[in-house]
């Protein structure tokens, strides 16, 4: 598994060096240096503070080649915008945000913790609530129970994410007053009051895909010879669903909910904008915005690295829940 | 007992301890106003800040040498931390001066940066080098003060400028010194004398009596020179613009600025005894208009006592409207502005509907100085100056058929007063009983003006070809387009073909500095309440196409130049009217821009909140508010009862629901 695991983790880099290159495109040859600077100090400031600002945020270097350097200088290529792309991500040194000079590593370190609040039970109790109600429904197949339920997975999955956010904070937060409309506190035991609704809320707009996944799997699982063996000796059909069916159907949800893992770090966009919950969410919604490069391309950038993580995670995880699965 | 039937109870009995209340109990008996931002400022350094986000910290954080009086309309300047207002001292060069004498014993905010000068964490007393150090920041290039322009007039403002920033670039060990040390080195402002400790005179090259508007806006504030060369980012100290340290009534306390700030009452100011004496900014002001008291905007018990009130003003981030609007509805937030969703159920015939007022809301209306209009790019060939009259006449015509009146009922609710002028209500020179000949909907008039400039149902007279003209928008949302097609339709009737060019905000103005437009809409908030600060916007000396101006219209008039520096360095007298009058005259006819509307804003308040008056001119008004904790407690715990029934009622289906299914498939198994 250790050769498995290096070779995909080179594979890994040569897929972030790619991305890097296409974040550079997209966001210096598409995206003029003086238009991020003319954003950032204002489009009246003086011809001096456009400099001094580009300076300081190394905005004033040419893109690929330096030509104020000879030929055999090697800072003829160092000193470019895409050498010095590549240098900050890849050694972590993000720098500052294009809109208020905050340092990006700091905002990510603030933002992170409300982030996982937030994201971390609305995943565990996501698939507990989703697994749960699938083999209750696997349990009850073909009854008016597992259709009545898939009509409201169809439903659930029909209705857009902002529509949940919207009438679960008018419905629960104004008209039944069970919990705040939005906000947020980092103190453990306030925090829960706030994140009740948003954790509910995720749950409910995201359950319909999971129960209908989970459920075809747990199925097909149901039919198989071992299932109708476990029955024929006699075990209990709460045991054959949790120790049979349940154990032998991980692969195919893990390779659904392990790739989400990575992505809990840098949170949930609409809910944490509309719920007031300051994290790495918010972070790119508002980078988006207020056309925060810097942050936006560190947050995409961030993403990408996630997403590969998450894929060898998976293959690892395949390994781990089934024997037959060999690495190599 | 079965499992789920404990679960049940489990979640019934975690709900009923359950609240909507975000904040915590033991904060309900005090005195803070709870309020809400949705942008982050960017900037609390005060010769930057320059948004209303940045101002609601700012405008309570620092204190200014002269402020407005909260209640006089017109706004009325008044001494703060000056003595008094200076009168201007004409010199014989055409200059004139003016003395601030600035009042003893008024401290800065305790903080650690007063170690550099005075030991641990003390603080120090203001004087009037204090000024004379943010005005070095204002000229100073690297702190890119948007006003750095309004000061052109300080003798000397522009050279020093000049001297410190050659001086950085030829001396880097220079350009590392704190920024007090390079002031004092590059010489300082000529214009600028600290007399001594508590006098500060300012030597203007020219009369511009508007100077002193810019000494009641928070730019000017004092600043320690400690606190910015203290709070530079370095050693895990924030930065200056993150860590304001000024003399307000209120200091910031917390400032997580993706998530909430809280400013608390600053106990020393204007305690000492030499500072308070005659200070009219630090007590509440006895000339209470009697309306405002019947309006209950304001309420007259409070005249003459010591300001402020408030303990704590708690600013919680809410980005979306919608949550912010209903968390005010609920009433954890003391103030509220009204969402586009809502306005019918909150406002009815222009005022409260029964169902708010009869929770004791209360409803501001404040005329911003503001004006929106449409304009044209008078360097344009077909719509500008040079097109002569028939030009004059599509601007005329174009003009006619704009019905702003349906515009602010069909866009915003109706929340604007109509623009006959450039000038709003309450600036000098507003005549609310003149009526625009240009700007009363008339389509046979505006057909014939067509017709008269050679474009008879848009077509070009000379060529036969139908006339096309470009509408330029820095927005593209659904919801602008919309607006920008309502402008569109308007001019249909008269048979012109007007294409929406939308663009982003920075591609408009690539635009705008290409000249590559022919109409577009903008908008302008004054910054002081004088008709200069909007004249200034036509002035040809500050055409985009000339100096990168405000003057996106690029209109160039002579005759209109000349009044407007007539009127600009005069007081607002007979001789000042007469000016305006004729410079209004001018733009009536030359039509460089269609006016539109002054926008009104609407602001709600609970039964609680005292003293809700708005000031206008994004100028923060806490330290004159007040609130009833008692009542906002009882009001609150009243309209915030939770309703259980759903969820009992939800656990009972769930369980009916799943018994039948339970008994089918143990009865299937038998």
């Amino acid at each position: 598994m250790a050769a498995y695991l290096i070779r995909r983790t080179i594979y890994g880099l040569f897929t972030v060096l790619g991305v890097l290159l296409l974040l550079f495109v997209l966001f210096f040859a598409v995206t003029d240096p003086d238009d991020i600077a003319r954003k950032a100090v204002g489009e009246r400031a003086r011809p001096e503070v456009y400099a001094l600002w580009k300076k300081n945020h190394g905005y004033d270097r040419p893109l690929l080649l330096n030509r104020a350097y000879a030929a055999d200088d090697p800072r003829r290529y160092s000193n470019t915008l895409l050498f010095d792309h590549y240098r900050r991500m890849l050694t972590f040194d993000f720098g500052n945000s294009d809109a208020d000079d905050s340092a990006i590593a700091r905002r990510l370190k603030e933002g992170m913790g409300p982030s996982l609040s937030l994201t971390v039970p609305l995943f565990a109790l996501g698939l507990v609530v989703g697994v749960l109600l699938a083999l209750f429904v696997a349990f009850f197949r073909e009854t008016y129970i597992d259709r009545a339920v898939l009509v409201l997975c169809m439903l659930t999955m029909s209705i857009a994410s902002l529509l949940y956010i919207i009438a679960g904070q008018y419905l629960i937060g104004m008209l039944l007053k069970w919990f705040p409309i939005s906000g947020f506190a980092f103190d453990p035991y306030l925090a829960g009051r706030f994140l009740a609704l948003p954790v509910l809320v995720g749950v409910v707009a995201g359950i319909g895909a999971d129960v209908r996944l989970y459920r075809t799997i747990f199925v097909e699982e149901s039919n198989r010879d071992y299932v109708r063996t476990a029955r024929a000796k006699g075990c209990g059909e709460a045991r054959v669903m949790l120790a049979h069916v349940l154990r032998n159907a991980l692969i195919p949800i893990l390779s659904n909910i392990v790739i989400t893992i990575p992505f809990l770090f840098t949170g949930a966009l609409l809910l944490e904008s509309f719920f007031g919950i300051p994290g790495l969410g918010s972070l790119t919604v508002e980078a988006i915005q207020g056309n925060d490069f810097s942050t936006l391309r560190t947050m995409v950038y961030l993403g990408a690295l996630l997403f590969i993580a998450g894929q060898i995670l998976t293959d690892v995880s395949y390994a781990l829940a089934d024997p037959r699965v060999r690495l190599t | 007992m079965r499992p789920t039937s404990i679960k049940a109870i489990g979640i019934a009995l975690a709900l009923a301890g359950c609240s909507n209340n975000p904040y915590p109990a033991s904060d309900r008996a005090q005195k803070i106003l709870y309020s809400s931002f949705s942008e982050a400022p960017k900037t609390l350094d005060p010769a930057v800040a320059y948004t209303t986000a940045s101002h609601i910290i700012t405008g309570n954080v620092y204190d200014t040498l002269l402020e407005y009086h909260f209640l006089k309309r017109p706004y009325e300047l008044m001494p703060a931390l000056a003595e008094s207002v200076p009168a201007a001292v004409p010199h014989p060069d055409g200059g004139v001066s003016y003395l601030f004498k600035i009042r003893d014993g008024i401290l800065f905010h305790a903080d650690p940066c007063f170690q550099l000068s005075q030991g641990h964490g003390r603080s120090r007393k203001v004087t009037a080098a204090d000024f004379a150090f943010e005005l070095a920041r204002l000229a100073d290039p690297a702190v890119n003060s948007p006003l750095a322009g309004s000061f052109a007039q300080v003798q000397g403002f522009a050279p020093f400028a000049e001297r410190l920033a050659g001086m950085r670039q030829a001396d880097p060990a220079f350009a590392a010194l704190p920024a007090h040390e390079q002031y004092k080195r590059a010489g300082g402002i000529a214009g600028v004398s600290v007399r001594s400790e508590r006098e500060l005179e300012i030597v203007l090259s020219e009369a511009k009596p508007q100077i002193l508007y810019f000494f009641a806006m928070p730019f000017t504030t004092p600043v320690p020179w400690e606190a910015v060369a203290y709070y530079n980012g370095q050693a895990g100290r924030e930065h200056f613009a993150d860590h304001p340290v000024g003399t307000g009534p209120y200091r910031l306390a917390v400032y997580e600025k993706q998530y909430r700030m809280q400013l608390e009452r600053n106990e020393a100011w204007y305690r000492s005894q030499a500072s308070l004496p005659a200070a009219p900014g630090a007590t509440f002001p006895r000339e209470i208009d009697q309306h405002d008291i019947v309006s209950k905007q304001i309420d007259g018990d409070y005249a003459g006592r010591r300001l402020p009130f408030l303990d704590r003003i708690n600013f919680v981030r809410e980005r979306e409207d919608v949550p912010r609007f209903n968390k005010f509805l609920q009433g954890y937030y003391d103030e509220g502005h009204i969402i586009k969703e809502s306005f019918d159920a909150v406002v009815q015939n222009d005022a409260l509907s029964p169902q708010m007022a009869a929770r004791g809301m209360r409803l501001d209306k404040t005329v911003e100085p503001s004006i929106f209009y449409i304009g044209f790019n008078m360097d344009d060939p077909v719509v500008g100056t040079a097109a002569g009259e028939r030009g004059r006449k599509l601007r005329q015509a174009m003009s006619l058929v704009i019905d702003a009146k349906a515009y602010l009922e069909l866009f915003l609710n109706g929340r604007g007063v109509l623009a006959q002028t450039p000038l709003p209500p309450g600036i000098f020179g507003y005549d609310q009983n003149y009526k625009n000949p240009f700007r009363q909907l008339d389509l046979a008039r505006a057909q014939k003006l067509l017709a008269e400039a050679g474009y008879r149902n848009g077509l070009d007279a000379r060529t036969g070809a139908p006339l096309k003209l470009s509408f330029d928008t820095p927005n593209t949302t659904a919801q602008a387009l919309l607006q920008y097609q309502f402008y569109v339709s308007a001019w249909r009737q008269l048979g012109l073909d007007v294409e929406i060019n939308a663009s982003t905000y920075n591609q408009f103005q690539a635009k705008v500095r290409r000249g590559a437009y022919q109409l577009f809409t903008w908008g302008w908030i004054a910054d002081f309440p004088d008709p200069e600060n909007f004249f200034f916007l036509l002035e040809c000396g500050n055409a985009q196409s000339k100096s990168g101006g405000p003057n996106t219209a690029n209109f160039c008039n002579g005759e209109f130049d000349r009044l407007y520096h007539e009127m600009k360095s005069l007081p607002n007298d007979a001789r000042r009217q007469g000016l305006i009058k004729r410079m209004l005259a001018l733009t009536e006819q030359e039509r460089p821009w269609i006016e539109l509307f002054h926008n009104e804003e609407y602001a709600l308040s609970h039964a609680w909140v005292i003293n809700s008056k708005p000031m206008g001119l994004s100028y923060p008004t806490y330290k004159y508010m007040d609130v009833d904790p008692e009542l906002r407690s009882r009001l609150q715990s009243e309209w915030n009862v939770p309703v259980r029934w759903p969820l009992y009622l939800a656990l009972l289906a769930i369980v009916a629901a799943t018994i039948p299914a339970v008994r089918t498939f143990y009865r299937e198994r038998q």
